[in-house]
């Protein structure tokens, strides 16, 4: 089929065969959510990019032991946060970290009044602030739903627990969030 | 600061932060394929991310193998000149060659499932398994599933002297390799030589003679074990079709490639 982008399952067959280019098509399917699961760990782009090239590299030399038939992109994701985890980790960083988004880009919501967009961005420091001060653990499971909208199945490939875990891991680090949010609302208030 | 979010702004604005994340400027691939190649060249027991202690528990008379062979790795690493790699192989020049270890017990046994047949051993293995002519039907086949790898025994054969092992003539191992994530490697030593030689088909094989090499394999759990209780004699070592073969008899080279050129 023409025109059409191969399924993750063949490139990951030629890239086991030895076309390199094959997984080179893998990289630049998953970079973006690669370096953005690094981002929500490491709180910097840098050193994001960096785990997630890293995370590549592993992968690849893994993909002898990857499971025919398995989804790629959580199991990708998986080495990339761990990877992502051990360099926070050798640093010996804060628990605490600064998240930010790009403020400059435009809405999707175009019907958005000047007010409305003003609220909207400034929700969006809050609820990063807030973020920023769970625990990777907690950030991780969010970033998966909210960030890159993967699916229960793939949180739990990725996140390395069973399905039915994935369901209270996320409901408690909302809960989570959401206290720290209520507390800062009252603490300023 | 804003009121306070419900549930639902909440949810509303954690979506719309994950439109707003940055991810890399530009295209990784160069990067990463510089990496890889980077990794590539170092020999794979040595690689960063191996950690010799998850070495699964092995036989007293393996473990003396392996704790030499690693207790060599730094000497390994500096005279290592990495002569080539065929897929799912990968030589090293090393300045010496582990000790010997002395064959023991008349009967060598082989790892894997006895297969009763060629086409018994394919359907096992998942590709077509061939065998050489000139040596006719192997006398046992063994399959291993992870990773595939499929071992035909030739216990005498006339003509062809018995090899270091006892009883056994020639050994053929078939296994589909990759370049990249290789099950087997070897280490040569000074007294073993290394040459380039075409079949009749027209595809590149090697040929190893001379003092004895060690194999290592990677095993299904990724730990390295050495292959057998033994050193490899003359080898001749070539890929067709996506597999790799390697022959292991005590012949001349000549003869080696004519076994070689007549697998059917």
């Amino acid at each position: 089929m023409e025109g059409r982008p191969a399924e993750d399952a063949v490139l990951v067959e030629r890239a086991q065969h030895g076309d390199t280019e094959a997984y080179g098509e893998l990289v630049r399917r998953y970079q973006a959510l690669a370096t953005r699961t690094a981002y929500v760990i490491t709180g910097l782009s840098t050193e994001a990019e960096d785990a997630a090239q890293d995370g590549f590299t592993k992968a690849y030399f893994a993909l002898g032991r990857f499971r025919s038939g398995a989804p790629f992109r959580p199991w990708l994701l998986r080495i990339v946060a761990n990877e992502a985890k051990n360099r926070r980790k050798a640093a010996g960083r804060r628990p605490t970290v600064d998240l930010s988004v790009a403020e400059d880009r435009p809405s999707g919501d175009t019907a958005l009044s000047p007010e409305e967009a003003a609220l909207a961005s400034e929700r969006r420091t809050f609820v990063l602030g807030a973020l920023g001060k769970l625990r990777e653990e907690d950030r991780l499971v969010i970033a998966y739903r909210y960030f890159m909208q993967l699916s229960e199945a793939e949180m739990a490939h990725a996140l390395g627990v069973a399905r039915g875990t994935v369901k209270s891991r996320l409901s408690r680090a909302i809960g989570r969030l959401r206290e720290i949010t209520a507390g800062e609302v009252r603490a300023d208030a | 600061m804003p009121e306070r979010l419900d549930d639902r702004e909440l949810e509303r604005t954690l979506s719309d932060i994950g439109t707003r994340l940055d991810g890399p400027k530009r295209d990784m691939w160069p990067a990463v394929r510089a990496r890889i190649a980077e990794r590539r060249a170092q020999p794979w027991w040595s690689r960063p991310g191996f950690d010799g202690r998850t070495l699964a528990p092995i036989a007293a008379t393996l473990a003396v193998i392996l704790v030499a062979a690693f207790l060599l790795t730094p000497t390994f690493a500096d005279a290592l000149d990495h002569l080539l790699s065929i897929p799912g192989v990968q030589i090293f020049r090393v300045s010496t060659t582990p000790t010997p270890m002395p064959t023991t017990g008349a009967y060598v046994s082989f790892p894997g499932q006895r297969a009763a047949s060629v086409a018994e051993a394919s359907r096992l293995a998942g590709f077509p398994v061939r065998e050489p002519a000139a040596l006719g039907a192997a006398d046992e086949i063994y399959v291993e599933l992870a990773p595939v790898r499929v071992t035909l025994v030739y216990r005498t054969r006339e003509g062809l002297p018995v090899t270091a092992l006892p009883g056994i003539s020639a050994l053929i191992v078939e296994f589909k390799g990759s370049l990249d994530a290789p099950i087997l490697g070897k280490a040569i030593g000074p007294g073993t030589t290394l040459e380039a030689v075409p079949l009749s088909s027209g595809n590149a094989a090697y040929w190893l003679a001379g003092q004895p090499h060690q194999f290592f394999y990677r095993d299904s759990t990724g730990n390295i074990q050495p292959d057998t209780l033994r050193l490899a004699g003359n080898t001749l070592l070539w890929d067709a079709g996506g597999i790799t073969y390697r022959l292991e008899a005590q012949v001349s080279r000549e003869e080696a490639v004519r076994i070689a050129s007549s697998f059917r």
